[in-house]
């Protein structure tokens, strides 16, 4: 059905042109799923593009066949591929909020390519899109399709755009991502009726992504892309638990695995039994005020958090998970009383408590280079000459695998990982007990975060810093932690050991959460 | 429907607001009335006497409302220069300024509106490079100066009007359009090169975003995704612009009407200011930003039409 | 042989180019001009370009390029001094009611709408008209109206940045908020402040020359390019070329400081 062969793709912008795909080799039959799995900027996305007839762009050139039944992709007119595009092949974006038109109802743009494609009256557009509507499990369908894509959840949206492309029954279904941006709840659902989809209507899928345990739960054969290049295709199996190239295997072990851990762990967590206590929360509870405005004091809050009361003790790691609205990120902040409305009690037995924040991009003062960012602590605090401060700042980026270079440099000349050291060696100027870690590792590449965990688990170890490590993967939570929380609307539903959580959980909740994360 | 409300809300405090200040910046700031009227030579006892006549002894916030009533109602005050009311001496001038404001409106959006679009459309094209450089110098060029060069060219040289012969639209209202034509150009031009550079740049940004690559992958022919998703998202910045750049259009033409001698309210206001005749400049101030306060909240209602985001 | 990054925009350097003339004509023309921009010659009325007088002269026979040279160091004065008062103003105030929000903010904000509501020229006219006309008067009426417009933009940037996560990260290291305002986003926002302070410019040459065109804006001695248009009107028929000069002078600035803050704004964008 579907034939890559020999496809490059190089831009010219400027003098040397830049390879961004070599040699890219696809194929598939029909009734298909295959994946294609890479970090950030290995080309998977430009060569599915290229697929679906939808990258063009100024001074790019794409070279080698791309024949999809037939028809030639690359060198056929526009209005050939026209035919192809929404028909035959149909495509899933990863962020749904995007993807749709802010602007039209939701009907709209799940009959479009019928209305393109097909030569069928309203009355039976309008049938097929409630029957869409149904077929990806979105009841209520006349009343969604009213609706405007700002109001349905992230989900339904995504539910809403695989119904679009869906609509004329293509025979390749593209999914760059379609997961990424959803909770694992979501994930979960939304690769379960991918599968359907596939069973139902014999629709082949190439499926995108750069989780390689996601993958393997739904493709029978796998492509490993790295920097332009195919690294390793066989059958998922096989690249999951035999991977053969350098690149897969990293990528594979950089997965932190839910097994159970090895005895040296267990005596840490028996050592710090007796330790102190470095905070206290009690029954804590916190608002966000709703329709504050000149005319109306906040008197209307929206409870945020209830009731939570934990303690964190010296020298561990406490992992706080939940999906997306739990109130996780808003329970870190209110520690550090940076939540405007609360209640309870809470208390520091150490000073100065630290936060490093998700996103690398926003933590780290634009305008400025990182000495001064990394110097302004001490300069706050006033003890240290400019020297002393130098040789301080030099020796936490050492410690974070940084070395003096870094300085001189902005945030903007480092990579994601760069800027996530320098955020974690800004929050140990002030030498804390305590950080409070909120989704650190989720904005960064699989094999990036692994080094990331890998450094914090080491200060953890070598310092003897406490932290409280918020995240929505259960992964990365079990990899960090010694004890974990789960959240759900702002509760703590269940708290325990690793062990106890993870092994033999009592919430529902939890089981849903470990089920979703274990499947895939 | 609740979000209209609030908008009739922050548009009823704007006017209060404003009405306030044009209030204290004519009634209080410029000094005492009675003494304006009598001259500095006048005895105490007339000065007071005077002060007594026209309610000047009372509290601030009274005497505003009452100033505020009165205007509503159509009472609007006496010219100190001629004695007469001034809403005798706006009564035949307003029509006329709002009639150039509105035909330099619409001008504006029938030549950005295709212009700006045309050029989105063929971005890399002659005409595009051409009208793209030609914008850059007209943007530049402010209203009366167009107006001079209309006048010479199209009126001295080209004698495709008379300048300075205003056409009442009393006696022939065609030719009054037509008169007014060319002042409308005037301010229309410059502000229609910002809008289509605005619109274009528009155009071509939201054809970056994730949800063009959507239509395109269902097949959408170029231009389908041009008329019926990107137009659409486009064309909120430009309301937006349109909206705040109301106020400079009306700006544009008080002076304007100097350069074509449109006996609208800018003469007016600019021989009140020489004159220092507070209660008329006061009085058109007023009248400026009420309506720009009121077109403003139409432009807040279409988005409502436009963006269902607005309507939370 | 590389060029510098800011050479290759082109934009940028026709601002640099065009303004830099405006810039040295205007200095020039405050110590020395050709003839004395007021000296009127009932010889030479109206006179056509010479050799003697460039552009020629006008209706009182005064010399329309010295005119022109020291009309726009006037326009430039008005400009700098209306674009210090704004940006200064609006910064404090932008600055202040960003990051801190609450009711000062909404209620300056409201206070911002309403004067926006009115066209700026006619705000200025107002202030002309309590505090009389001149230069000065212009450079204080102006400068006011300005500051809104400038608030607005510094405070759209605080409320980005105040969120940012290196802002609280700053709060918890224990920086003052008075740090954070000045040394931490205050930087951030220089950007969009300098190329603001460009259309500032802009807009201040087009508010000037529109009073001084009505007759309430700059008075006599000081010569203004609106002005000299607004004189240049009455003789369109017989010097049309007396127009076009003063009214293309205040095109050229214009110009070339739309140029100057396009060519910065593709600058911050790349």
């Amino acid at each position: 059905m579907l034939d890559v062969i020999d496809l490059n793709i190089e831009f010219h912008d400027h003098i040397t042109p830049e390879t961004v795909v070599y040699d890219f080799d696809l194929h598939m039959e029909e009734g298909e799923i295959v994946g294609l799995v890479g970090e950030s900027g290995s080309g998977k996305t430009m060569s599915a593009l290229s697929v679906a007839g939808l990258l063009s762009r100024k001074n790019m050139k794409k070279r080698g066949t791309i024949v999809f039944n037939g028809v030639d992709i690359l060198n056929c007119k526009r209005s050939e591929l026209r035919k192809l595009q929404g028909n035959d092949i149909a495509m899933v974006f990863q962020e749904p909020m995007t993807s749709l038109d802010p602007l039209k109802k939701i009907g709209y743009q799940i009959e479009e390519s019928l209305v393109i494609h097909m030569d069928l009256d309203k009355e039976e557009r309008r049938k097929r899109v409630i029957e869409a509507l149904k077929d990806v499990e979105l009841d209520n369908a006349e009343f969604i399709m009213e609706q405007y894509p700002h109001e349905l959840s992230g989900g339904m949206r995504q539910r809403v755009m695989i119904a679009a492309a869906l609509i004329c029954e293509p025979k390749l279904l593209i999914c760059d991502e379609p997961t990424t941006a959803l909770d694992v709840t979501i994930q979960a659902q939304i690769i379960d009726l991918l599968k359907k989809v596939n069973k139902d209507h014999g629709t082949a899928i190439l499926f995108i992504s750069h989780d390689l345990a996601l993958v393997k739960s739904l493709c029978s054969r796998v492509l490993v892309m790295y920097k332009g290049n195919i690294v390793e295709a066989g059958s998922s199996n096989e690249v999951f638990y035999n991977p053969g190239n350098d690149y897969t295997k990293a990528l594979v072990s950089a997965i932190p695995k839910l097994e159970k851990k090895t005895g040296e762990k267990e005596e840490d967590n028996k050592d710090k039994k007796d330790k102190n206590i470095l905070l206290k929360v009690d029954s804590l509870n916190a608002f966000y005020p709703v329709g504050d405005s000149l005319f109306k004091r906040g008197d209307r809050r929206k409870q945020i958090l209830h009731d939570i009361s934990f303690e964190v003790m010296e020298g561990e790691i406490l992992g706080l998970v939940g999906e997306s609205g739990c109130g996780k990120s808003t329970l870190g902040k209110s520690i550090l009383s940076m939540v405007k409305y609360t209640q309870g009690n809470i208390t520091h037995y150490s000073e100065k408590p630290q936060m490093i924040f998700q996103d690398p991009y926003s933590s780290l003062n634009p305008a400025r280079k990182t000495g001064w960012i990394l110097e302004e602590p001490l300069r706050i605090e006033g003890k240290l000459s400019d020297s002393e401060r130098n040789i301080k700042v030099v020796e936490m980026l050492k410690k974070v695998g940084l070395d003096e270079n870094f300085t001189e440099r902005y945030p903007r000349e480092l990579s994601g990982g760069q800027r996530q050291r320098v955020c974690i060696a800004l929050s140990l100027m002030m030498d804390p007990k305590l950080i409070i870690a909120d989704e650190p590792v989720s904005a960064l590449d699989v094999t990036i975060q692994a080094q990331i965990m890998d450094l914090m688990l080491k200060l953890n170890r070598e310092m003897g810093i406490s932290m409280i490590f918020i995240s929505h993967d259960l992964r990365v939570v079990y990899k960090m932690c010694d004890r974990v929380m789960v959240m759900k609307e702002g509760r703590i539903v269940e708290s325990g050991t690793n062990e106890e959580v993870y092994f033999s959980p009592k919430h529902e909740y939890t089981k849903m959460l470990l089920n979703a994360a274990e499947k895939y | 429907m609740r979000f209209v409300l609030r908008k009739i809300a922050t548009m009823l405090i704007t006017v209060l607001l404003v009405s306030f200040f044009v209030f204290l910046a004519f009634q209080v700031i410029p000094g005492d009335p009675a003494t304006a009227m009598l001259g500095t030579n006048a005895t105490k006892e007339k000065v007071e006497a005077l002060r007594e006549q026209l309610g000047l002894n009372r509290p601030l916030m009274i005497r505003y409302f009452e100033w505020l009533f009165s205007f509503f109602f159509g009472d609007m005050g006496t010219s100190y220069s001629y004695g007469v009311s001034v809403r005798s001496m706006l009564a035949g001038k307003v029509p006329i300024t709002l009639s150039l404001t509105l035909i330099s409106f619409i001008l504006i959006i029938l030549i950005s509106i295709p212009l700006g679009i045309e050029t989105a459309e063929h971005e890399d094209g002659i005409v595009a490079g051409i009208i793209g450089g030609l914008n850059q110098v007209v943007m530049a060029i402010p209203p009366f100066f167009i107006g001079i060069l209309l006048t010479y060219f199209l009126g001295l040289v080209l004698q495709l009007f008379t300048p300075g012969g205003y056409v009442s639209y009393k006696t022939d209202f065609f030719g009054f359009l037509y008169y007014l034509l060319f002042p409308a150009i005037a301010i229309a031009l410059p502000k229609a090169a910002m809008n289509m550079k605005l619109l274009k740049s528009s155009v071509l940004k939201e054809a970056k975003l994730d949800y063009v690559r959507t239509a395109y992958s269902r097949g959408n022919s170029t231009k389908d995704v041009l008329y019926k998703h990107v137009l659409k998202n486009a064309l909120i910045p430009v309301i937006t612009f349109l909206g705040m750049t109301l106020a400079d259009i009306v700006a544009g033409s008080l002076i304007v009407e100097q350069v074509f001698s449109i006996p609208g309210i800018g003469r007016l206001l600019i021989t009140s200011i020489s004159n220092r005749d507070y209660p008329v400049v006061s009085a058109i101030i007023a009248i400026v930003a009420f309506i720009v306060i009121i077109i403003n909240f139409l432009v807040d209602i279409l988005y409502l039409i436009i963006d269902p985001r607005t309507r939370g | 042989m590389n060029k510098p990054e800011w050479m290759k925009n082109r934009k940028f350097v026709t601002g640099i180019v065009i303004t830099a003339i405006v810039v040295i004509l205007s200095i020039i023309g405050t110590f020395f001009t050709p003839y004395d921009p007021n000296a009127m010659d009932a010889s030479a009325k109206l006179a056509p370009m010479s050799a003697a007088h460039l552009l020629g002269c006008d209706n009182f026979g005064r010399d329309i390029f010295s005119r022109i040279m020291s009309g726009m160091g006037t326009t430039l004065i008005v400009a700098i001094g209306t674009v210090l008062i704004g940006v200064m103003g609006g910064t404090v105030v932008g600055a202040f009611t960003g990051y801190y929000g609450g009711v000062i903010d909404e209620v300056l904000m409201r206070f911002n709408d309403a004067v926006l509501a009115f066209p700026s020229i006619l705000l200025a006219l107002v202030f002309i008209s309590i505090l009389g006309s001149g230069k000065y008067n212009v450079i204080i009426a102006l400068g006011i109206v300005f500051v809104p417009s400038y608030a607005r933009i510094v405070r759209s940037e605080f409320l980005r940045c105040k969120n940012m996560d290196y802002v609280k990260s700053a709060k918890l290291i224990g920086v003052s908020d008075l740090r954070i305002i000045f040394v931490h986003i205050l930087p951030n926002a220089y950007k969009v402040i300098l190329s603001s302070v460009a259309i500032g410019f802009n807009n201040a040459v087009l508010a000037e020359a529109g009073m001084s065109f009505l007759g309430i804006g700059v008075q006599p001695p000081d010569s203004s390019l609106g002005r000299m248009l607004s004189e240049a009107q009455t003789y369109l028929f017989i010097k049309p070329s007396y127009a076009i000069i003063s009214g293309s002078m205040i095109v050229l600035m214009i110009f070339g400081f739309s140029m100057l803050n396009e060519g910065m704004e593709e600058w911050s964008d790349a």
